[in-house]
């Protein structure tokens, strides 16, 4: 089995294509940085407790005043709630704030996953699809190996290339962001927000859980793709498909969200952070509930993906 | 040379829909000799070959491999398995020796010592380095062949090997794979629509219309059946006053005439006669040819004449 994820790899590595991917990405988070790097880059004197306290004043005074007026709904005032309370906790803590410190940058990359999604789609819709396109798959399962082990290193392949973008993403946002704003905050502790109060937390672990909730959507998605790419031996109908349903996927649930049966679909799942810090696309669903949806999504993929393969007569 | 089976075709069918693609059809080919496979376009030889990998399922019957079957011990049957179906498609963007470390992989124990022996027995060496895209079909076809043999299987199994070969390169393959069957052992199994180079190449020959298998015969028997009944072309100065004489001895047999020969189906031991009936008319001979029947004519008589590949 490693031999065949060898070949596998062999086989994306040596290709251009990839390396444009990869490639994007970086110039993606640089490009991402160019525009950053200039607003708001107030930096916070010696001075920042007098600052902070100033600020609260005049988060409270507009708290008070949006009230009185009920121009403002309850949301905008917990934000402003919020920011108090952190900036409380900065002053207790002599935790001086950074104006747009290196992890914030690495936070705010962590919606590029999606462009990592996308081109894991494309490599998945082709690992398979590409064999039957150039006939190479006759030469590949001659070999004395069952049809399933050679699906498999394709499919774990898939993984792996989406797990290296991931890793090159954060890198590279990291560096960037290092090079940006200073590696010096990387020490600096993560202030979240829980159940009303503040809380410090590792900022790694916090930007693991962002990629991890992310990777959901990237892996039923990559997982889709790979069925599509088995099933039609056309590339270009996976890629197509997925992508289109990755991007109309939200849309469609919220056009369904009247139906019972939307808490069925796929897209009302895929984004677990719901669960800790949102509302539910229908009242009554819990993380269990889509843990379960999501299983047998990825286990009915698999499985078609697996069938397919494996009584496929080969006719290329 | 043993006369052992290495593969056994018992009984195969093949239904696509309702279409009977490969009736009943039963062979076998021994260690140590040349199978040709030979029939028209869509006759069934891609379609038995594919069921032979394992690439396509069998509907009824059973292939043996060595005594394993490749239906139900499939890693057993085909590891001793090498060849090519169709075109020797490679992965183009990687180099030649590339495609080979790609598929030594896959049997685990193939060394990069016998990566360069097989790279070196196809005559590979000087370009092996290079990307399969820049590759002439030739070369491709010598990839194909380096593959195949890579992890030294007891059957290998060829489809129009020699496509997109010049001559030499023909000649040598040829050379080669005699010399695999004589002193390896290996059972090979060839099909072609170049007939007459089947008739170089192979001990015996099996010939497959309508997804039938017509008949099985060795290439000697196949050719000396009635060998005295040949095409005997005459260069003459006369083509008119020839054509004349042979009509008057074989009132029957047509004849064919080009601008200065002329041709006719006959025994070979009625040419003196003719060549005496043409002194008497006075027609010069300056050339005689004879042409054995081909494989190709004998073919065309055995599956009816139908189109051939």
């Amino acid at each position: 089995m490693f031999n065949l994820i060898l070949n596998e790899n062999m086989k994306i590595f040596r290709q251009v294509s990839t390396y444009i991917m990869l490639g994007l990405l970086v110039v993606l988070v640089i490009a991402i940085a160019g525009f950053q790097a200039k607003p708001s880059m107030q930096p916070y004197t010696s001075e920042w407790k007098a600052e902070l306290t100033q600020q609260n004043t005049d988060f409270q005074k507009t708290i008070t005043e949006t009230q009185a007026q009920r121009t403002v709904g309850e949301q905008t005032a917990a934000v402003f709630d919020q920011r108090i309370k952190t900036n409380n906790y900065r002053i207790e803590h002599n935790l001086p704030p950074q104006a747009k410190a290196l992890w914030g940058f690495v936070t705010d990359l962590t919606g590029a996953v999606s462009i990592v999604s996308l081109f894991a789609i494309i490599i998945a819709a082709g690992i398979v699809a590409g064999e039957f396109n150039s006939g190479t798959i006759k030469l590949l399962l001659i070999r004395p190996l069952e049809r399933w082990k050679i699906l498999l290193s394709k499919y774990l392949t898939v993984l792996w290339f989406a797990f290296v973008s991931l890793i090159l993403l954060f890198m590279t946002s990291f560096i960037v962001g290092g090079i940006l704003y200073g590696f010096s905050g990387a020490s600096q502790p993560y202030l979240a927000f829980k159940n009303g109060n503040v809380t410090e937390i590792n900022i790694l672990w916090h930007i693991f859980t962002t990629y991890a909730y992310a990777c959901v959507n990237l892996l039923m998605m990559v997982t889709f793709a790979f069925m599509m790419s088995t099933v039609f031996r056309k590339s270009s109908i996976a890629v197509g498909v997925s992508i289109f349903l990755m991007f109309t996927g939200n849309a469609l649930v919220s056009f369904l969200s009247q139906q019972g049966w939307v808490k069925y679909v796929l897209f009302a799942n895929t984004n677990l952070m719901v669960y800790t810090d949102g509302v539910p696309v229908v009242k009554g669903m819990t993380m269990t509930f889509s843990l379960l949806v999501l299983t047998a999504y990825f286990i009915g993929f698999n499985v078609i993906s697996w069938l397919v393969f494996s009584k496929r007569d080969v006719a290329a | 040379m043993k006369t052992k089976p290495v593969v056994q075709f018992k009984n195969i069918k093949k239904k696509i829909g309702k279409k009977m693609i490969i009736d009943d059809i039963s062979f076998e080919v021994n260690a140590g000799e040349i199978f040709g496979f030979l029939g028209p376009n869509g006759a069934g030889k891609t379609t038995t070959i594919r069921m032979l990998f394992g690439l396509i399922s069998i509907t009824e019957g059973e292939i043996l491999i060595n005594g394993f079957s490749i239906k139900h011990d499939f890693e057993k049957a085909i590891e001793s398995v090498g060849g090519i179906v169709e075109n020797p498609e490679m992965y183009q963007y990687l180099t030649g020796y590339n495609n080979l470390v790609h598929y030594a992989r896959m049997y685990g124990n193939i060394t990069k010592e016998r990566i360069n022996e097989v790279v070196a027995l196809v005559g590979l060496d000087q370009r092996v380095k290079d990307k399969v895209k820049t590759y002439s079909l030739g070369m491709r076809q010598r990839l194909g062949l380096a593959q195949a043999l890579l992890h030294k299987p007891s059957l290998i199994v060829l489809d129009e090997p020699t496509n997109g070969l010049d001559p030499a390169g023909i000649h040598e393959f040829r050379a080669h794979l005699r010399m695999l069957a004589e002193k390896e052992n290996i059972a090979i199994m060839v099909s072609s629509h170049q007939l007459s180079e089947m008739e170089l190449m192979c001990d015996r020959i099996g010939i497959i219309q309508n997804g039938k298998l017509l008949d099985i015969q060795t290439v000697n028997d196949f050719l000396s059946k009635d060998e005295v009944v040949m095409r005997v072309t005459f260069t003459v100065d006369n083509v008119i006053k020839a054509k004349a004489c042979l009509n008057q001895m074989f009132k029957e047999i047509e004849t064919l005439e080009k601008e200065t020969t002329i041709s006719i189906m006959i025994d070979s031991s009625q040419i003196p006669e003719i060549i005496s009936a043409f002194e008497r008319e006075g027609v010069r001979i300056s050339g005689i040819d004879k042409e054995s029947k081909t494989l190709e004519e004998k073919f065309l008589e055995v599956t009816g004449g139908t189109g051939i590949a």
